[in-house]
């Protein structure tokens, strides 16, 4: 139910907040802050492929062969369509409509994403190409896994979410779990497509 | 209706002492912790001391039990581990719990009037995850090979495979990371707990300045602990999973550079971590003993954010020597210079604020002076640092290390000691010995002073710092007296210590109580029970003005006393609906009555003004 109170600015404004609705907007923050602090991280890693690559006189190194491109450009398709995917989810939720179909959808697009990145790692690994491969190696091992290591937990997320969407427990008032677990699946494509264009197409 | 909900007190042990949710007991654990390792690492710098003024000696007492393969003597690789764990334990598992994480939790919510932190079981993670970093610190210990190695900045190649084959490196990297992502949980935390759950009327500007401290802390918290978490998963790989981000030379085509680029990054705004929130219980300690408002409270906020933004653009200084490009170094110099313009600001406010008080000489207050006149020492010599003519020659000599122990060791520990006693009965119901504290604060400022002073003057004379023997160079053999002296002052810091495991413990096991408000204070949380209950405040309070009202004339005149509460309504308000009697009771009843009268709003009233303005 909503209730008056005292904006926390002072000054008598006269503000109606819902105590669930405020909660959430609490939790949003929060998850807001946390992304931007994880933001700061990948940036870091970023920042140390900038510096490593900016200090090589040649891109791929000498005797490197460049990263495969098709793949990864599928992939990330794959990763955009289940962002989006649940972002629909999202807006389902709020129209009062099944999440389940959506979450389905955005889960198993996810899953896809990582195998074909398995894929990717395991045909470059068996030619040769590893983590002590020089600078290309680490800096394309490093930033890859610790990007697929966030898409694990971010499927943790959403297989988290499943058994609640069967048992419709989010309503459009209270639903801060799909939303929080957007925030965090559309960030995690966010970083996969600005490493994608920095690390392979670059 | 309240918006924060009130949850039924934990009944079981393990909810109520070792899981659980309360900020309070959290802060507890996290004191306690803290304590634990400040010994240890305290432990730890006066064997570095035994070894610069006994070299080669053997260990008195305890030598045997600690160092049994060589009967008590300090050899040159253990002691490379000693002056390594000793930075990191003080740094990330001594000062960091208590400032931040002790203090943090428990002044925040408190203080702004709410009833948890926004994410009880996040902050009850980020206790149990610091944990996992402890044991990887005692782990390191007892690993083949000793515990790490490679100074307190983990430089590579040092770090790496190369320079420390040990496993007690990587554990050591390993507690980091996890020290690392508590600080990132508790950040979060901190920072959304001050922008959602400040009481009403409780705007940013009636913040005490502790919460000020704290919140930018925790933003710069947030903002950079990532990126050491970064550099620490580079530093992993590197030594266990093949990759070659560090490895430099014939060795492998990395950079080690690299590595200083991002641990600088990180760790110029973790010097000021260490710092801000010493500057928050300083501005409002000195306020509350000198019975003054604090001198420009907007100022002293405003200079300590101005401090939080400038100290993430200053870190190459750290790395003048790295062959960097001198228009840079030039850039990164004048940057770090700027900062003595508002750390200087709020110098001259503190002393402002003790300007014409009442001064009231408590053991809190002993120490904050203690911790202002170390800090005056740290800041200055700090100038000599940051200007690249003389750092060229300073760098790597125990100049440097007395600087920062000044700053980030003396000032700190001497604050977070003054927050001890200060806030002891919000922690555990009642006061500490004032007699026994006022010694104990009086023999750590000057030992602590003579200790770094003693590093300080044998730096500008050449020593350079984490030399096994310094003694062994002919140039320095005649500073082994100063060296000496300063041993005997650390001795005499740590030994002077034990006056405050007695006090302490005897507070936590005495069955003395105190009033809820001993020292006459103002901000919420000495309206609360000592300790307070588990959720704080029955009703939230409804905030009327600054922290720091002390000496209004019309305080004085209509209560008979020098302060008043943030929530307390002046009896000669119209609006008032009682409950101005006591400091203890919130005035203005829940919020929404508050709302409903209107007038109660805070702006209105002139005895806001005194502070607000």
């Amino acid at each position: 139910m909503a209730s008056v109170m005292v904006s926390p600015e002072g000054g008598g404004r006269l503000v109606r907040i819902d105590p669930g609705v405020r909660e959430a907007n609490t939790a949003w923050v929060g998850m807001v802050i946390f992304l931007g602090s994880w933001t700061v991280m990948f940036a870091a890693l970023f920042f140390s492929y900038g510096l490593l690559r900016v200090d090589s006189p040649v891109w791929p190194p000498d005797g490197y062969a460049r990263l495969p491109l098709m793949l990864p450009a599928a992939n990330t398709v794959v990763l955009l369509l289940s962002s989006i995917a649940l972002q629909g989810g999202l807006r389902a939720v709020r129209a009062n409509k099944p999440l389940f179909p959506w979450l389905m959808t955005a889960l198993s697009l996810g899953a896809v994403f990582l195998v074909l990145q398995g894929i990717v790692w395991h045909s470059l690994w068996t030619e040769g190409f590893v983590t002590a491969s020089g600078r290309y190696g680490s800096v394309f091992y490093l930033l890859t896994s610790f990007h697929a290591l966030h898409v694990l937990v971010g499927l943790g997320f959403l297989l988290w979410l499943v058994p609640r969407s069967l048992q419709s427990t989010y309503t459009p008032r209270d639903h801060s779990p799909v939303r929080l677990t957007a925030m965090f699946w559309h960030f995690v494509d966010i970083v996969w497509i600005v490493m994608f264009v920095t690390v392979y197409v670059l | 209706m309240d918006l924060q909900p009130i949850h039924s007190p934990p009944t079981t042990f393990i909810k109520k002492y070792v899981f659980s949710t309360d900020h309070k007991v959290i802060a507890r654990q996290f004191l306690w912790a803290g304590l634990l390792f400040l010994a240890i690492g305290g432990g730890l710098g006066m064997l570095i001391r035994w070894a610069w003024g006994f070299p080669g000696e053997a260990v008195p007492v305890i030598g045997d039990l600690i160092l049994p393969h060589s009967n008590g003597v300090i050899g040159p690789s253990t002691y490379n581990g000693i002056f390594t764990s000793h930075g990191l334990i003080m740094i990330f598992f001594a000062i960091t719990p208590m400032m931040i994480g002790s203090f943090g939790n428990l002044c925040i919510p408190l203080a702004i009037g709410a009833r948890d932190m926004a994410f009880p079981t996040l902050n009850m993670l980020s206790f149990w995850t610091f944990v996992i970093a402890l044991l990887c610190v005692l782990a390191s210990f007892f690993v083949p090979m000793g515990t790490a190695a490679a100074g307190w900045t983990t430089y590579p190649p040092l770090s790496t495979q190369i320079g420390t084959p040990g496993l007690g490196q990587t554990f050591m990297v390993l507690a980091i990371f996890f020290t690392g992502s508590a600080t990132i949980m508790g950040g979060v935390n901190y920072v959304t707990t001050v922008m959602r759950l400040r009481a009403p009327g409780m705007t940013y500007m009636r913040m005490p300045l502790t919460i000020w401290g704290q919140w930018l802390t925790a933003i710069l918290n947030v903002l950079f602990v990532p990126v050491l978490a970064a550099a620490a998963i580079m530093l992993i790989m590197d030594r266990h999973f093949g990759t070659e981000f560090f490895i430099a030379g014939a060795n492998g085509p990395g950079d080690p550079i690299l590595f200083q680029h991002l641990f600088w990054i990180f760790g110029h705004p973790e010097v000021y971590i260490l710092i801000l929130p010493a500057w928050g219980f300083a501005g409002d300690l000195l306020s509350y003993f000198s019975r003054k408002p604090a001198y420009w409270y907007k100022g002293q906020v405003w200079a300590m954010c101005a401090v939080t933004v400038l100290s993430a653009i200053v870190y190459g200084h750290h790395m003048f020597l790295t062959g960097m490009n001198p228009l840079l170094g030039q850039s990164f110099m004048l940057l770090t210079l700027i900062i003595s313009v508002p750390a200087e600001l709020l110098f001259l406010n503190w002393l402002h604020t003790m300007w014409k008080g009442s001064i009231r000489l408590t053991t809190p207050m002993i120490f904050t002076l203690g911790m202002v006149f170390v800090f005056g020492l740290g800041g200055l010599t700090g100038i000599f640092l940051g200007t690249i003519s003389t750092d060229i020659y300073l760098h790597d000599t125990m100049f440097v290390v007395g600087h920062f122990h000044y700053t980030m060791a003396a000032a700190a520990f001497l604050a977070t000691m003054g927050a001890i006693y200060f806030w002891f009965p919000k922690f555990y119901g009642c006061q500490m010995n004032e007699a026994i504290g006022k010694i104990h604060a009086w023999l750590s400022i000057i030992f602590i002073t003579l200790l770094f002073g003693g590093q300080m003057v044998v730096g500008f004379s050449g020593q350079n710092r984490r030399l096994w023997n310094p003694f062994e160079y002919t140039f320095l053999e005649h500073l082994t007296e100063l060296n000496l002296l300063t041993t005997y002052a650390a001795f005499a810091l740590g030994i002077s210590q034990l006056l405050f495991v007695w006090n302490f413990m005897e507070g936590v096991f005495s069955k003395r109580t105190c009033g809820n408000n001993p020292w006459e204070v103002g901000t919420l949380e000495w309206e609360l029970s000592s300790p307070p209950p588990v959720h704080n405040f029955t009703t939230i309070p409804t905030v009327l003005r600054g922290p720091h009202e002390y000496a209004n004339p019309e305080v004085r005149r209509t209560l008979g006393r020098d302060w008043i509460s943030q929530t307390e309504e002046l009896p000669s308000q119209p609006a008032g609906t009682g409950g101005a009697d006591s400091g203890a009771a919130p005035a203005g009843g829940d919020s929404a009555d508050g709302a409903a009268d209107g007038d109660a709003a805070a702006s209105d009233e002139p005895a806001a003004e005194v502070a607000g303005g």
